[in-house]
């Protein structure tokens, strides 16, 4: 405790609220502020190291990479807010790739028509995608299991199903269109990843600050008890929620599949901790009720950068794990530390 | 209470126990407590009394080591106190019971009562010594507590007598006592008092934070009142009127606490028969509340008054019976059809199921209403409209300052309960359930509370209220009933609304209960 007399010291304690409520939004400023910040530095650090890195080429590169994670990052982040998270996105992932891949490779076939397979590979990997969250919807908010459990399970039980229909193998016979549409495609020169990927975040960013559904989000995540003695039909919009996390991680999957030009059964790997990193490392707090699309885009650009910028300055892939963990965890402490300061 | 050691000398005759001289407090860009003084004697119950944020819980959490004082100095037992600690402060006996507990909820009353001053020999904790020393300390207290029972298992009530005996065990000289009584029932409460006076007697000084005159008046030796911070005036109880402390409070007139209301009795608002929820705290209940009028509840602590207004509004699970608003049966309520109907609720705990803190006040008004037309359309935000309309909801309400944007976190405790009653203004309702409505808000803020109330039932809506402060139940209700173990007991009306009679029926429904 520091005794500093204080230049602006108030009078009274009367006025002590509202100087602490500045000083509050000071520092949600610094807070806001900081990670853009720390990006900058990061470019001008790794651009300073090696000159690569600052090219038009890889500047594009790194926004083509990172719309993926913001994607995952985004869907993430919808059920951060409600305080809960999804350790089955990256399964999903991959049982949405596979999916998706078997039904054009079966329906376009050979000879078969191109339109309808296309078409009804997307309908079927995103109503997959749909019932994982469904499923983990209703596991969570109707059967009360804690979004830990209950995603660790759906989770297992997404990598069998990926595994199993897809004998393990990647699966091939993806058509052109379907790439051309996710992957190869652009407008205006921008790659489809990046356009859809901002897309996506404008629609979101619109639906969790416009709408009823968003704003009661916020509420849950904030009090969900106050929220339920509100008459907010808490359990409803949680099974949402869950859902619509499912299905922006089922449209990441089209992407990445589009990419790759195959279903593979382990196309989501490690993005179910990288997703919870990158929307965490943003500044959205897993206490709930605190973040946005905004935070979510940061904290995936941020991570996207850092292991750009270290695959191109040759670090260690081994130490950019380290790398990565120690900064997922420094993320978390911040926001326990600020929410402390409350 | 017996110590287990030896007491340190007592302080030189003629100083007080405790004397703070000139205590200053800085927070970062706070002043909480400006130069104040105040002296303890052994043996005395001061009270120290204040609105919230007047700086009282800063002054005993400095006086209990919590964090050390700006500036002023700090003598205990006739000696010069410098860089306190809570250990340091519970070794040379001062021993603080604060509202917000500090026991741990997954052990067992025993187990909390030693926590960090376990009996052990060679290591080996000696849980025989702790378990007859924790039946001895609890026995004395006279508190009806079982030791081996888990912390997050017990009622609230409970838990604050769990931590009455953490504070006791041991040797102690100053006890802090912030608001005891908050959730004691009326018995515990008297159980309390015995043993406050046992303790004076023992020539133990007493620090009493309490808003609640009644408790001033039984158990006060002298008041000190804080205000912004500043040591306002130190007076002797027994000459002192209430009207003047709460004058001093709060640096303004106060008249007359509860307003008077006209009740208009009209149509039947609510019809409950032979209720009985899923928990069984409420067991078979019939009660009616008729529009234009104040329905009041009373009754102690756990007695199932609150749970019923749950019911009603549909929080708490149905078991068995039927509830009707305007004659319509209701087969399950639930927060969101009752709205619809017409009905609010305002819970006690607004913390926990009130507020969204960190939300705007915009928000946490239009909260309940968001399902409207007025603030929506296709599941779209109205912002426009929303700011419209919530802006002189809280003008009306006197919100200060009148800034809707700010988030609820950073109000005081009565503008707060002003954001709750803004809730009754942002859609049409016309029977209100305010389930403890003065909780927690100080003596200025409850006056506008119950003038609001007044405003409803005289524009004709039907107001139930559930308190467990009597004075406040009795000023207010026309009709009120008192509950006892999930019952009904007695249905007080006219002259016949008295404490006595209050008190009475839950005894006779005691030796009842026992006969049958």
């Amino acid at each position: 405790m520091s005794d500093a007399p204080l230049a602006a010291a108030p009078k009274t304690a009367a006025e002590a609220p509202r100087q602490a409520e500045r000083r509050g939004l000071a520092v949600e400023w610094l807070r806001q502020l900081a990670l853009p910040a720390v990006l900058l530095v990061l470019l001008a650090g790794f651009g300073a190291a090696d000159d690569r890195v600052l090219t038009g080429y890889n500047l594009l590169n790194i926004a083509q990479q990172a719309s993926y994670l913001a994607l995952f990052a985004m869907a993430q982040m919808v059920v951060i807010l409600t305080r809960g998270f999804d350790l089955s996105l990256g399964p999903t992932v991959s049982m949405v790739s596979v999916a998706a891949a078997l039904t054009m490779a079966g329906v376009g076939g050979t000879g078969g028509s191109l339109v309808p397979a296309v078409i009804l590979g997307i309908i079927a990997g995103l109503a997959l995608a749909c019932a994982c969250g469904v499923f983990n919807g209703v596991v969570v908010a109707l059967l009360g299991v804690s979004p830990l459990v209950a995603t660790l399970g759906s989770m297992n039980v997404a990598i069998g199903i990926a595994t199993t229909i897809s004998g393990g193998r990647p699966v091939q016979g993806v058509p052109a269109p379907f790439s051309e549409i996710f992957y190869s495609g652009s407008v205006f020169g921008i790659s489809s990843a990046i356009v859809i990927a901002c897309a996506v975040g404008l629609v979101l960013h619109l639906v969790l600050n416009r709408t009823v559904f968003g704003r009661s989000l916020y509420i849950i995540g904030t009090n969900p008890g106050a929220a339920a003695v509100a008459g907010v039909p808490v359990r409803r919009l949680l099974v949402a929620a869950y859902i619509l996390c499912s299905a922006l991680a089922g449209l990441g999957a089209l992407m990445m599949t589009a990419r790759t030009g195959s279903g593979e059964p382990n196309l989501g790997g490690t993005l179910s901790l990288q997703s919870i990193a990158a929307a965490v490392v943003g500044g959205t707090s897993l206490a709930g009720g605190r973040g946005g699309v905004v935070t979510a885009v940061l904290g995936a650009l941020f991570i996207t950068i850092l292991s750009n910028g270290m695959n191109l300055t040759g670090v260690d892939g081994y130490v950019q794990m380290i790398v990565l963990g120690a900064i997922v965890i420094l993320g978390v402490v911040i926001d326990r530390l600020s929410l402390e300061a409350r | 209470m017996p110590a287990e050691g030896s007491l340190p000398a007592s302080p030189r005759p003629g100083e007080p126990l405790l004397v703070l001289a000139g205590v200053t407090k800085r927070f970062p860009g706070v002043l909480a407590l400006d130069h104040v003084d105040l002296d303890v004697r052994a043996g005395e119950l001061h009270v120290l009394f204040g609105e919230n944020g007047a700086g009282k819980s800063t002054l005993i959490n400095v006086i209990a080591g919590t964090f050390p004082p700006s500036g002023g100095s700090f003598r205990f037992g006739g000696e010069e106190i410098v860089d306190l600690t809570p250990n340091k402060a519970r070794a040379i006996g001062i021993s603080p019971v604060f509202q917000e507990f500090s026991l741990v909820p997954s052990l067992t009353v025993e187990e909390n009562l030693f926590l960090g001053r376990e009996t052990s020999s060679a290591g080996i904790l000696d849980s025989g010594a702790m378990r007859r020393r924790a039946r001895e300390l609890i026995g004395e207290l006279g508190f009806d507590l079982d030791p081996k029972a888990r912390v997050d298992r017990l009622s609230r009530a409970h838990q604050q007598m769990a931590e009455i005996a953490k504070a006791l065990l041991g040797n102690v000289r100053l006890l802090i006592l912030d608001e005891p009584t908050a959730s004691l029932t009326e018995r515990e409460t008297g159980r309390l008092f015995e043993l406050i006076a046992r303790l004076k007697s023992q020539g133990i000084g007493i620090i009493y934070v309490s808003h609640r005159m009644r408790e001033i008046r039984a158990l006060a030796d002298r008041v000190t009142v804080l205000r912004d911070g500043r040591h306002i005036k130190t007076l002797d109880a027994a000459t002192v009127t209430d009207a003047e402390l709460v004058e001093l409070m709060t640096g303004r007139r106060i008249d007359v606490l509860f307003p008077t209301i006209t009740h208009r009795p009209g149509a039947v608002a609510v019809a409950v028969e032979n209720l009985s929820t899923a928990d069984n705290q409420v067991a078979g209940v019939d009660l009616v509340a008729r529009a234009g009028e104040i329905t009041g509840i009373a009754g102690l602590v756990g007695c199932g008054k609150s749970e019923l207004v749950r019911a009603i509004y549909g929080i708490e699970p149905i078991a068995g019976g039927s509830v009707s608003i305007r004659g319509e049966a209701v087969a399950a309520p639930d927060p969101r059809s009752s709205l619809r109907r017409g009905v609010a609720y305002f819970p006690a705990d607004r913390g926990a199921e009130g507020l969204a803190l960190t939300r705007p006040i915009r928000e946490n008004v239009s909260m309940t209403a968001l399902d409207l037309a007025r603030f929506q359309r296709r599941g779209v935000i109205r912002r426009g409209a929303e700011r419209r309309i919530v802006g002189p909801i809280m003008e009306t309400l006197k919100l200060r300052p009148p800034n809707i944007e700010r988030a609820v976190r950073n109000l005081s405790g009565g503008n707060r309960q002003k954001v709750m009653l803004g809730r009754a203004m942002a859609r049409d309702l016309d029977i209100f359930l305010f389930d403890e409505p003065s909780v927690g808000i100080d003596v200025g803020a409850k006056v506008e509370v119950y003038e609001f109330i007044k405003r409803l039932v005289e524009g004709g809506a039907a107001v139930i209220v559930v308190s467990s402060e009597l004075p406040e139940v009795l000023a207010l209700s026309n009709r009120l009933y008192v509950m006892h173990h999930g019952r009904i007991a007695a249905l007080l009306e006219g002259e016949a609304m008295t404490e006595q009679n209050v008190l009475a029926s839950f005894f006779q429904e005691e030796t009842r209960e026992k006969a049958a």
